[in-house]
């Protein structure tokens, strides 16, 4: 295990020599309590203290509109040639939720058929992670999912100390970056203060449904049919706020776009969402999910249910976002509670 | 064919090219602007179509058949309604663009009030001498092969459906909220700005171009077929009356309801 420090006044110059080698992105204050990932040049332009992005960090991974290809139907065999839009670049400060939500697209895209935009982007992007020593709203139900704390994920994690921060460096990458900015090693005081950091977060974080999460999966099994499904369905509009915001929604639509030449175009996919009233629809009109009871009900099982049965994990890392997006108040945790509350009363 | 072997990589020749026209029935005349706004992409445009009529552009005529033709502004009066039923006996393919052609549009506020009110307040006494008709949009007159829905319309949604056109596809304009888009493009959501926007309720497909220049959506491209059955709990969580919205909307979608 490898641990530096970096002081919080020499942060500006980390961010500074960083931008001078690559694009690097960080949380940036919108005004209304809202913040975004957008690129930075020094740590002014940083807001370290944030409660999670509009959109997560996936944007990076999977941009919300992505051309795959270009083509060519000039001659009678029609060309075409891939295309990858994939900068290096260095994410700065991604809080434990979302570099859950980057593992969990990692599993996805590494399946077969593998998405080699996706898996080619990520080899370009070094992450440094941000550790929450507190919580950033009452949204969040991340220690419900076991994501309050660093699982992995990342090249640096930074966890503050007061006056510095301490550095766990998890890959190559990440030892590389540190070794040329020429930072110190961390001293058996500050693993020490880490310590004092992480037994606090044990009683600052709990549970925040007051269900076992292994309980869950159960839950869920029995919960098809709940009226909670019903309830959801009458608020939702179908905006799709929900899953765009979501770290680990990846649905995505494809098409193609002919120039005005007629012959040559591109293939472009663009985020898609399972609340849309398309999203099911099939030749013919049939719609698999037509309501929006269905709808909202499928997309907690793809958090809570069917990523389970598949990857052994969760796909709701607790950040809290659709939460906090939903115009209609629909309420992750309380969705939760009234699922569990309806299982124990059957 | 034979001498014309040079000119076979230049620009297709002007009579090989779809006839296209433009006309504009009760309307600002906007959506014309945008297109020849559109700067350089005109030219790629004018590379693919042959443009016979466009009054704000061209003063020239076509007495032959279009290929497409494009109509701005709603229907407000018997000649306009005939005008319009000619150009479509003329078109093989007919385009409504802009929300008033598309959805009636800010003159669909006409159908708000009895007729002969409205038109006494406009006109005066002498009313009667001034034909007008509730207002409609394009489609409750003739058939519409396309819509182009906006106040103004969205250039790069036009060139769109200009390509389909050109190439017979279907397009379909977007049933999703505004806010599908809007989120894309990663805005404060003018909700959390104390603003109430109507982007839940209006159909996307113009990227949710007000909200990225820090306007609320007026809900110009009509609303989505299957809005939210419970809108209430919009307006409960920003402490809103329902009223406030539906008026809001009243500004482009009254003639969706038909005139009195």
């Amino acid at each position: 295990m490898n641990y530096h420090i970096i002081q919080k006044d020499n942060l500006d110059c980390f961010i500074k020599s960083l931008a001078k080698k690559m694009k690097v992105c960080a949380p940036v204050a919108k005004g209304h309590n809202n913040f975004a990932f957008e690129e930075v040049t020094c740590a002014g332009d940083i807001s370290l203290n944030y409660i999670p992005t509009i959109l997560p960090p996936k944007k990076y991974f999977m941009p919300q509109r992505e051309k795959m290809l270009d083509f060519d139907l000039t001659e009678g065999k029609p060309k075409d040639s891939a295309v990858l839009d994939a900068p290096e670049m260095a994410i700065f400060a991604v809080h434990t939720c979302d570099l859950a939500g980057i593992q969990c697209l990692n599993m996805v895209f590494s399946e077969r058929p593998r998405d080699y935009n996706h898996l080619l982007r990520k080899e370009k992007i070094i992450i440094i992670g941000l550790e929450c020593n507190t919580y950033c709203d009452g949204n969040a139900s991340c220690a419900l999912v076991g994501n309050h704390y660093p699982n992995g994920g990342y090249d640096l994690f930074f966890t503050d100390l007061g006056d510095r921060f301490i550095i766990h460096v998890n890959t190559q990458k990440g030892e590389e970056l540190v070794e040329s900015m020429g930072l110190a090693k961390a001293a058996v005081g500050d693993f020490s203060a880490l310590d004092k950091v992480r037994e606090a977060k044990k009683s600052a974080f709990q549970n925040e449904i007051g269900v076992d999460p292994k309980k869950l999966p159960e839950i869920f099994a029995k919960g098809m049919k709940s009226k909670v499904w019903e309830e959801l369905g009458a608020k939702c509009v179908s905006c799709g706020n929900c899953t765009n915001v979501c770290p680990t929604c990846y649905c995505f639509d494809m098409a193609d776009t002919v120039n005005l030449d007629m012959k040559t175009g591109h293939r472009n996919r663009t985020w898609d969402s399972c609340q849309f009233q398309t999203f099911a629809e099939v030749a013919g009109g049939e719609n698999f999910r037509e309501e929006r009871a269905e709808r909202q009900r499928h997309r907690f099982y793809r958090k809570f249910k069917y990523p389970l049965d598949k990857f052994y994990r969760s796909f709701c890392t607790g950040c809290g976002r659709c939460t906090r997006t939903c115009m209609a108040k629909i309420n992750l945790k309380d969705t939760l509670k009234a699922l569990a509350a309806e299982s124990r009363s059957v | 064919m034979e001498n014309e072997k040079e000119t076979v990589t230049a620009a297709p020749k002007a009579a090989a090219k779809p006839k296209v026209a433009f006309f504009d029935f009760a309307s600002c005349e906007g959506c014309q602007l945008q297109i020849t706004n559109l700067g350089e992409g005109l030219l790629d445009i004018l590379g693919a179509i042959d443009v016979v009529e466009f009054r704000e552009a061209i003063s020239e005529k076509w007495d032959g058949d279009y290929d497409v033709v494009f109509i701005e502004g709603s229907i407000g009066d018997h000649h306009a309604e005939e005008r319009l039923k000619k150009i479509r006996a003329r078109a093989k393919v007919l385009i409504a663009y802009g929300a008033c052609a598309c959805t009636g549009g800010v003159n669909g506020m006409k159908n708000s009030f009895e007729l002969d009110e409205i038109r006494a307040s406009v006109y005066g006494k002498d009313y009667k001498f001034f034909d007008s008709t509730p207002t409609k949009a394009v489609h409750q007159v003739v058939k519409v092969d396309y819509s182009i829905n906006g106040c103004p319309i969205y250039a790069p949604e036009l060139v769109e459906v200009l390509k389909c056109a050109l190439r017979g596809l279907p397009y379909t304009v977007p049933d999703n909220p505004v806010c599908s888009e809007c989120k894309l493009n990663e805005n404060v959501c003018m909700y959390e700005r104390g603003l109430a926007c109507l982007g839940p309720w209006t159909k996307a497909g113009c990227n949710s171009w007000c909200v990225n220049n820090g306007n609320i959506c007026y809900g110009c491209r009509g609303e989505v077929k299957n809005p939210a059955r419970n809108a209430n709990d919009i307006i409960a969580k920003y402490d809103l009356k329902p009223e406030l919205i539906k008026n809001k909307f009243d500004m482009y979608n009254k003639c969706k309801e038909g005139g009195k």
